[in-house]
């Protein structure tokens, strides 16, 4: 089963190295690219959101920060890309260090409320400061090579999914952080340090969004407000996060493919819909959450495994038999 | 006598207004069994939460094996040899058994590999080995405290502070938890225990606290303070007295 998992990774990521060779089109290119962005935004999301429980909807804030960090350095301050790539990521890391510490006090969904109040303030200082270019964004040098976007956002992303995957499932530290996700008073009693896990979780989110940020500024090279820093990108990792399963790695990055190449059909059909585009969005986080709430992934490792975890309030003990037996259904196989 | 494993001196805890625990002082001595009892509100489960370390007592000091700890913060004081439970338990719900209890091995078995052996030793020694892979979220309560302990005992702690572990299990589960318990002990645990059921906490402890309104209102073997007017009292009224 593991190995079987490893060799459909490994042709996944033969076919993604050598498609560039056998594709020409830059519409596509630019199409795979954006998506394999995703994915990467979408795995470190999960880091704070899925496997910690905190819910960040101000992911987009480091994001932008990463584009933004990139752009003045290369424009204002004349540093070649390789310099100002790694800062994008060490910029986002510190913002989420500073935010962290009177955020990851609250819970649930003040969390969620406070990391999108900073997202919408950053926004706003983006766009009123005049280092950033103000409403009027900021114009980065051209570099025009679609291959070498698409292979730096690979390597960065399949980089990144290497090292979170060591962390989160191979090493202690997943476990420990969905210790605190299930219950931080619980967790402080086994040697725990709920407060120190969440930051390092939160900066380990922030680090590869701001990387991927400054990969997108290059790229691109027009960035504003509204495109890096607004509620968009968040609003995106959310649900590509919650429709694909959290908690997991291939959850999210099976989401982030689906909704990505959803909006880019969209787009490329109904771009006169757009705000139907975010209607869709909002519904089917509403259905995902209610009808799967472990996600897509979560529901199909669970249906193979034939053992649905009991509902979540499930009182075993006072229940009838019968009742128990209907929640856990081939519990223990 | 050799220096006692657990001191409290002169522990006061109060909540605004609200004096939970008022000036209690006892000690525990290494490889005994010492039960916390009294009435509802006595203040047990906020001591427990001073000795723990989840709250910095207002006045006075919890010293362990010589070191002051009161006020340091719960997750060093496992790393210094204290184990606790929970009375309303806490399990992982969301993980397996045996993740949950991993999760404690970590702190003595830093590698993952070694950490879950260990966490399978310790399912072994408490009977829920079988039950290794079901979430936790499933299992009965008589299953989820056997978990508290587990996790608490994952710590290979050398001082264990049990809430309420008996409450509420069926009385073949109960004397399955005291078999545990007495097994703990004779291999040298010392433990500290808050527990309702008089049968239980009458026949497992050395010596008993008794606390009433927050203060100490007697302490001694079993049978001493069973005798004791002030217990009489504070359980069963002011005539029975």
């Amino acid at each position: 089963m593991k190995n079987r998992g490893a060799t459909i990774l490994a042709i996944i990521g033969a076919a993604l190295l050598i498609l560039p060779l056998v594709v020409h089109d830059t519409f596509v290119l630019r199409v795979l690219t954006e998506g394999v962005m995703w994915i990467g935004l979408a795995i470190a999301f999960d880091v704070i959101a899925g496997y910690t429980g905190y819910l960040n909807f101000g992911h987009g804030a480091f994001f932008g920060i990463g584009a933004y960090t990139i752009g003045i350095l290369m424009m204002q301050a004349n540093l070649p890309f390789w310099a100002a790539l790694p800062a994008g990521g060490v910029a986002a890391a510190i913002v989420a260090l500073i935010a962290g510490i009177p955020t990851l006090r609250l819970k649930g969904a003040y969390f969620a409320i406070a990391t999108w109040a900073l997202s919408r303030a950053i926004q706003q200082l983006a766009l009123n400061v005049e280092f950033t270019g103000g409403p009027d964004g900021m114009r980065l040098e051209a570099f025009l090579n679609p291959q070498f976007f698409y292979y730096l956002m690979l390597i960065t992303v399949g980089g990144t999914f290497a090292i979170l995957w060591y962390l989160l499932e191979r090493a202690p530290f997943g476990l420990k952080l969905k210790a605190i996700r299930e219950d931080e008073e619980g967790a402080k009693a086994l040697g725990l340090n709920p407060t120190k896990l969440k930051m390092q979780s939160f900066i380990l989110s922030a680090l590869p969004t701001g990387i991927l940020g400054g990969i997108y500024a290059y790229w691109i090279t027009f960035i504003d407000p509204s495109s890096t820093l607004g509620d968009l990108v968040s609003d995106q990792a959310v649900v590509m996060v919650v429709f694909g399963g959290m908690g997991t790695l291939f959850g999210p990055a099976l989401g982030a493919i689906l909704i990505f190449a959803f909006k880019t059909i969209f787009w490329a059909y109904l771009s006169d819909f757009q705000l139907l585009y975010l209607i869709i969005l909002g519904a089917l986080i509403a259905i995902s959450v209610i009808f799967i709430p472990n996600g897509l992934w979560g529901t199909m490792v669970k249906r193979k495994a034939g053992a649905a975890r009991p509902q979540q309030n499930a009182e075993p003990v006072s229940e009838p038999a019968a009742l128990s037996a209907v929640a856990a259904p081939e519990e223990g196989n | 006598m050799a220096e006692p494993i657990l001191k409290v001196n002169s522990v006061t805890k109060c909540f605004g207004g609200l004096t939970a625990v008022d000036d209690v002082s006892f000690s525990v001595e290494k490889g005994e069994i010492v039960g916390l009892i009294g009435p509802n509100g006595a203040g047990k489960t906020t001591l427990f939460n001073v000795i723990s370390g989840y709250y910095a007592p207002t006045k006075g000091s919890v010293i362990f094996q010589g070191n002051d700890i009161s006020g340091k913060p719960p997750y060093d004081l496992a790393g210094v040899g204290i184990g606790r439970t929970f009375q309303v338990v806490k399990p992982f719900a969301g993980l397996t058994v045996l993740e949950n209890v991993t999760i404690a091995s970590f702190l003595k078995h830093p590698k993952k590999a070694d950490a879950e052996r260990h966490a399978w030793q310790v399912l072994e020694t408490t009977g829920l080995a079988d039950r290794a892979n079901v979430s936790a979220a499933g299992l009965t309560l008589a299953g989820r405290k056997r978990l508290e302990i587990s996790k608490a005992l994952a710590l290979e702690p050398s001082f264990l502070l049990l809430d309420e572990v008996v409450a509420g299990l069926n009385p073949t589960e109960a004397d399955r938890t005291v078999e545990l318990i007495m097994k703990l002990k004779a291999q040298g645990l010392t433990i500290l225990i808050v527990e309702h059921i008089m049968r239980v906490i009458m026949n497992i402890s050395d010596r008993l606290v008794v606390l009433n309104f927050g203060k100490k209102i007697a302490e001694g073997t079993p049978s001493e303070v069973s005798s004791d007017p002030h217990v009489v009292q504070a359980y069963f009224g002011e005539e029975a007295a």
